[in-house]
């Protein structure tokens, strides 16, 4: 629905004329509901409570002025299916359809709250009735997720009225190509997926290079289990990528641009086709762009199902018809990239941020963050902490505020023990560095880094030998195959540490995994082969003793890896139910009325059935 | 549209943060403390080269373009306060440089690697041979990926068969440790013109040619193609495939078809006793 | 086959003959077919004048590509790291054992072929499954079995009244 019609803005004038109206067209008091519909809501199913807020709003009539939009994610999908209500920033969580009709006559036409579909902070039991007051989003600062949950992704005018496509005119308008690239130098932004780079530096390396044409790429194959942040931009705001690519190519000379998504992510290939149709109808892509002599194209490009496509050399082989394996980058990307042309590549959250820094300045940008990172950066925060979901927040942060501020601490009383970040490329992050700034440097110091965002919390039950075997596993299965010491040693490196988990390890393994950690680094080809050891290494660096219990006792001592440990009644707790003996596939287990039943552990399967079955907890993992 | 388009081609080079200064004509490699001048963008293995010191290879042969798959060639590239391992086979040199081929963590590194393909390709003797010549005897690794007859996944056999035969009846299937030199749907190739010159460049003896005198065919194996034969008319050797034939057929300008092949009906050894024979009938009638 | 022909000329106009657009082509062919057909693949390589064996090297590459026909449905668990902590491989080793497939496999009756992926992005609700596209968060292995045999159900019921 664009409401002007689909008329092309041939000026600026144009533009700001279509904002002005569209603004004006929003009276103050309509009422707003936004229905997220990211990625975890609408798992649970929100996409429908949308549909009922939307029969409701027709049902209301015409001269009611409410109006409800589906958003995307807003963050806190622990709490999901999430409902805000504008205006007053209103938060409801957990909605389900029965509720729906509630909040529309109390909230939306009453004005009132609905108690018991407020946030309730689990620790002090105060309810929250505006986002602002909730924990979780207080510690944040929201530039790239600016406009998540403000605005209907499939709505070029919400983005446009929110303020976005400020930035473009401004540039096309009066920014000669260097200023741009000085302003985002300015600005310190380093690249978001992953590899850190200084953002300014490699668009002027593009810029100066020899050839034509030149291409602009937004690597959105975020393929790091756990992570999800560029899916959210993708689907929740993907005119801000659009902004971004336009304004990158513009300071680099370029006129056709790809975003490549991983094949995973269809939703997010539909809401940027969306977008993109909607802002070529506009003039904002394509031919002579609001009436300036850049013209500017994008393509979508659908992966196939490949981790290594996130590689951007790889991603480039992927584009142009081959398989996706990595080449050598003695040559960078930027002098010859795809079909050898200059290319420059930068991940979906680095172009989200452009628009915001071209907005309000480099210098304001590089008012957030620490010395060598500036600015934000979005975090997938899951696992074993309260409020999973996303945030984003200003670099420097430590990580206990993450976790215990915004997370909300660890579930069901359990104890820290790690936080994984940076994906399979990443580490382990001890108690002991909690304090630690959340920085790309600091990260890297650590043993990990900052990957593109996947910040994965794990408790006190699980087991570190195994999070490096599930990462090591990974990397083997998705290895292109390419290079000797990625496909042999990732292949190694898994047959040992399997050995390990199942009871087999001997003395020398950590020392084998060790040289083999080495020569990755020294001699794979890319950054996936060279960092692939980092999940062993930061494990074998904090936790050595789980390694040794493993290897020396053949004892898991998280309890999870099979056959190291054992299962054991507690004779005070068991109630003499005989659950646990029905179940027992071994016949394993003994015992009678009023006494406590115990268990074999000759004939024991260490299957764990009576362990999931006993509705007392009075079987224990010992 | 076309003058921005030409502003921006024109716009001058400036010094990036690597490789993108254009460089001297004729950089000095310091190899091992050998000074060697080579062209630019000639690679660092062809200043070992040329100062004559040798860095194994596998997936390397100056006839067809370069990978650095196999991370054998590994040397030291001095960056100053720290030292780079980079593959020499494709490493361009565009300014003076100092690489070390014999320090102990690029020998070690070398070795690792072959530790490594020699854990895979257990059974390969072209493999131990150059594992022994770089003073590597065995490899502390179990085999625990499955090769194809040995095959280290070098991708010769691809290379050649696409750039120089062109005819790419190979190429890799799979990937990572489930990753084979293949042919399409594992079914004997309609491409494949049985030159065996994917047998010939192959450095581990996986590839080999096979010929099977009855069918008169020849068999590239292990990916099971076979193509005709001409075989000769007098002895029935074979003396080449018959897609080949018709290859080079194509390419001869100045034969005709029916020449080409009179030329083809007997094998080098039955045309030298043919033409000894006629040679002989010859001096024997000038003799009477 | 002519209708053959016919989708993969559609295919390639579609995509203006750019064979850098390979991989968009086959995902659109395995979208008609339900997967890549010996048939097709080789009359597009024909048509666009790339050897089979890139071709082939695609298809294998990629995990969405499939070269056997798939199941009635498709159930994709996702493995990755928050949903393997949260009990994924359990889930997926149940799965397996109660209808006797693999993971990439297809069941025997063609009911659905099983694919493991690696992270589908709705990490904040793991365990996540999808049937046909659909989620399905904080599924266990009793969940996951209950799930599957109503597919199983919806098919007989769809037989019966087919017979009828």
């Amino acid at each position: 629905m664009t409401g002007l019609g689909n008329t092309r803005l041939s000026s600026f004038a144009d533009l700001e004329r279509m904002r002005e109206e569209l603004f004006s067209r929003r009276a103050p008091s309509t009422k707003s509901v936004h229905v997220c519909t990211g990625p975890g809501c609408a798992a649970k199913g929100s996409p429908k409570l949308y549909e009922l807020f939307c029969a409701a709003v027709k049902q209301a009539g015409a001269d009611v002025e409410v109006q409800a939009k589906a958003v995307g994610c807003h963050g806190l999908c622990e709490y999901g299916p999430i409902v805000l209500i504008q205006p007053g920033n209103i938060f409801y969580q957990r909605v389900e359809e029965p509720d729906v009709a509630e909040i529309f006559r109390e909230t939306v036409l009453g004005g009132r709250v609905v108690e018991r579909l407020l946030y309730e902070n689990p620790a002090t039991g105060e309810k929250a009735d505006t986002v602002d007051k909730i924990p979780f989003y207080k510690a944040q600062k929201r530039i790239a997720l600016a406009y998540n949950g403000l605005i209907d992704p499939t709505s070029i005018e919400d983005y446009i009225v929110a303020g976005g496509y400020t930035a473009l005119p401004k540039v096309l308008n009066g920014m000669a190509p260097e200023e741009i690239i000085t302003e985002v130098e300015r600005s310190g932004l380093r690249g978001r997926g992953g590899g850190g780079f200084p953002t300014a530096r490699k668009w002027r390396s593009c810029r100066e290079a020899e050839g034509f044409p030149k291409y602009v790429i937004c690597n959105g194959d975020e393929g790091d289990p756990g992570a999800f942040m560029d899916r959210a931009i993708m689907e929740g705001n993907p005119h801000s990528v659009i902004e971004g690519m336009l304004i990158g190519a513009y300071a680099i000379g370029s006129e056709q641009g790809y975003i490549y998504v991983r094949n995973e992510y269809p939703l997010s290939v539909e809401r940027l086709n969306e977008a993109i149709e909607q802002a070529k109808d506009l003039g904002l892509l394509g031919k002579n762009i609001l009436g300036s002599s850049f013209s500017f194209d994008i393509r979508i490009n659908r992966g196939g199902g490949a981790f290594v496509c996130g590689e951007s050399t790889a991603l480039m082989a992927s584009l142009e018809g081959r398989p996706g394996e990595p080449r050598a980058k003695y040559i960078h990307t930027v002098e010859s990239g795809l079909r050898g042309k200059p290319t420059n590549l930068n991940n979906v959250e680095t172009w989200a941020n452009i628009p915001q820094i071209i907005k309000h300045g480099g210098e304001w940008f590089a008012g957030i963050g620490t010395e060598k990172s500036k600015g934000t950066k979005v975090f997938s925060l899951v696992g074993n902490v309260v409020n999973t979901g996303l945030v984003e927040v200003p670099m420097g942060i430590t990580l206990r505020r993450i976790i215990d501020e915004i997370g909300g601490g660890i579930p069901d009383g359990k104890r820290f023990k790690a936080v994984q970040t940076g994906g399979p490329s990443g580490g382990c992050i001890p108690t002991e560095h909690l304090d630690a700034r959340v920085d790309f440097d600091e990260l890297t110091k650590l043993g990990s880094m900052m990957g593109s965002g996947g910040m994965i919390v794990m408790d006190e039950d699980t087991c570190m030998v195994k999070v490096a075997k599930y990462f090591t596993d990974f990397l083997q299965k998705e290895s292109c195959g390419k290079c000797t010491p990625c496909r042999e040693g990732l292949s190694q490196m898994l047959y040992i540490l399997d050995r390990i988990t199942d009871g087999e390890g001997q003395v020398g393994d950590i020392e084998e995994l060790e040289i083999l950690a080495d020569l990755l680094e020294g001699t794979a080809l890319c950054a996936l082969g060279k960092t692939a050891a980092n999940p062993v290494i930061s494990t074998i660096r904090y936790f050595r003793d789980e390694y040794d219990a493993h290897i020396l006792d053949r004892h898991c001592p998280a309890k999870e890896c099979r056959g190291l440990f054992r299962y054991e009644i507690d004779p005070e707790a068991c109630k003499s139910c005989g659950i646990c003996l029905k179940n027992c596939p071994a016949d394993a287990i003994t015992g009678d009325k009023k006494v406590p039943y115990v268990i074999n552990q000759e004939k024991c399967t260490l299957c764990g059935t009576c362990w999931e079955k006993c509705p007392f907890t009075a079987v224990l993992k010992v | 549209m076309h003058a921005l388009r030409n502003v921006l081609g024109k716009m001058p080079l400036h010094c990036g943060v690597k490789g993108i200064m254009k460089g001297k004509p004729m950089p000095t490699v310091t190899i091992d403390g050998y000074k060697v001048e080579v062209e630019k963008d000639a690679t660092v293995l062809d200043a070992a080269k040329k100062a004559g010191i040798w860095i194994p290879t596998l997936c390397y042969h100056p006839a067809v373009s370069c990978d650095a798959s196999c991370r054998l060639c590994m040397v030291e590239l001095d960056r100053g306060d720290w030292r780079q391992l980079i593959t020499s086979c494709n490493y361009p040199v565009r300014r003076d440089i100092v690489v070390y081929v014999s320090s102990e963590r690029a020998q070690r590194a070398r070795r690792g690697v072959m530790e490594l393909l020699l854990a895979r390709a257990p059974e390969s003797q072209e493999l131990r041979a150059l594992a022994e010549r770089m003073g590597v005897k065995e490899t502390r690794y179990p085999n625990v990926t499955e090769s194809q007859r040995n095959c280290i996944l070098c991708g010769l056999c691809v290379r050649v068969c696409e750039e120089i035969i062109g005819q790419s009846a190979i190429a890799f299937a799979g990937r990572g440790a489930e990753r084979t030199v293949a042919v399409p749907f594992r079914q004997p190739s309609d491409d494949c013109i049985g030159c065996g010159a994917c047998a010939a460049v192959c450095p581990v003896g996986t590839i080999k040619v096979r010929i099977h005198q009855e069918q008169q065919e020849v068999e590239i194996s292990p990916f099971k193609s076979r193509a005709k034969l001409v075989v000769c008319e007098k002895c029935g050797a074979p003396i080449i495939s018959t897609p080949v034939s018709e290859q080079v057929l194509g390419k001869i300008k100045n034969m005709s078809s029916e020449e080409f092949r009179q030329r083809i009906r007997l094998c080098p050894k039955c045309r030298k006793s043919q033409t000894a024979g006629r040679l002989e009938a010859a001096m024997v009638y000038k003799k009477e | 086959m002519p209708q053959d022909r016919d989708l993969i000329e559609q295919i390639v106009k579609r995509y203006d003959g750019d064979t850098g657009m390979l991989i968009p082509m086959m995902q659109d062919l395995q979208s008609e077919c339900g997967y890549l057909p010996a048939e097709h693949l080789r009359y597009l390589s024909g048509r666009l004048k790339v050897p089979m064996s890139r071709l082939y090297a695609v298809a294998t590459f990629y995990s969405s590509f499939r070269l056997a026909p798939k199941g009635a449905h498709e159930v994709t668990l996702c493995m990755g790291t928050v949903c393997y902590l949260k009990g994924a491989p359990k889930i997926s080793e149940t799965i397996c054992r109660e209808f006797h497939v693999e993971p990439g496999g297809t069941t025997r009756d063609g009911l659905f072929t099983l694919q493991a992926v690696n992270c589908v992005g709705a990490c904040a609700v793991a365990p996540v499954m999808l049937v046909d596209g659909k989620y399905y968060d904080s599924v266990t292995p009793a969940s996951a079995l209950e799930i599957l045999y109503e597919l199983a159900t919806d098919k007989a019921t769809a037989e019966k009244e087919a017979e009828i």
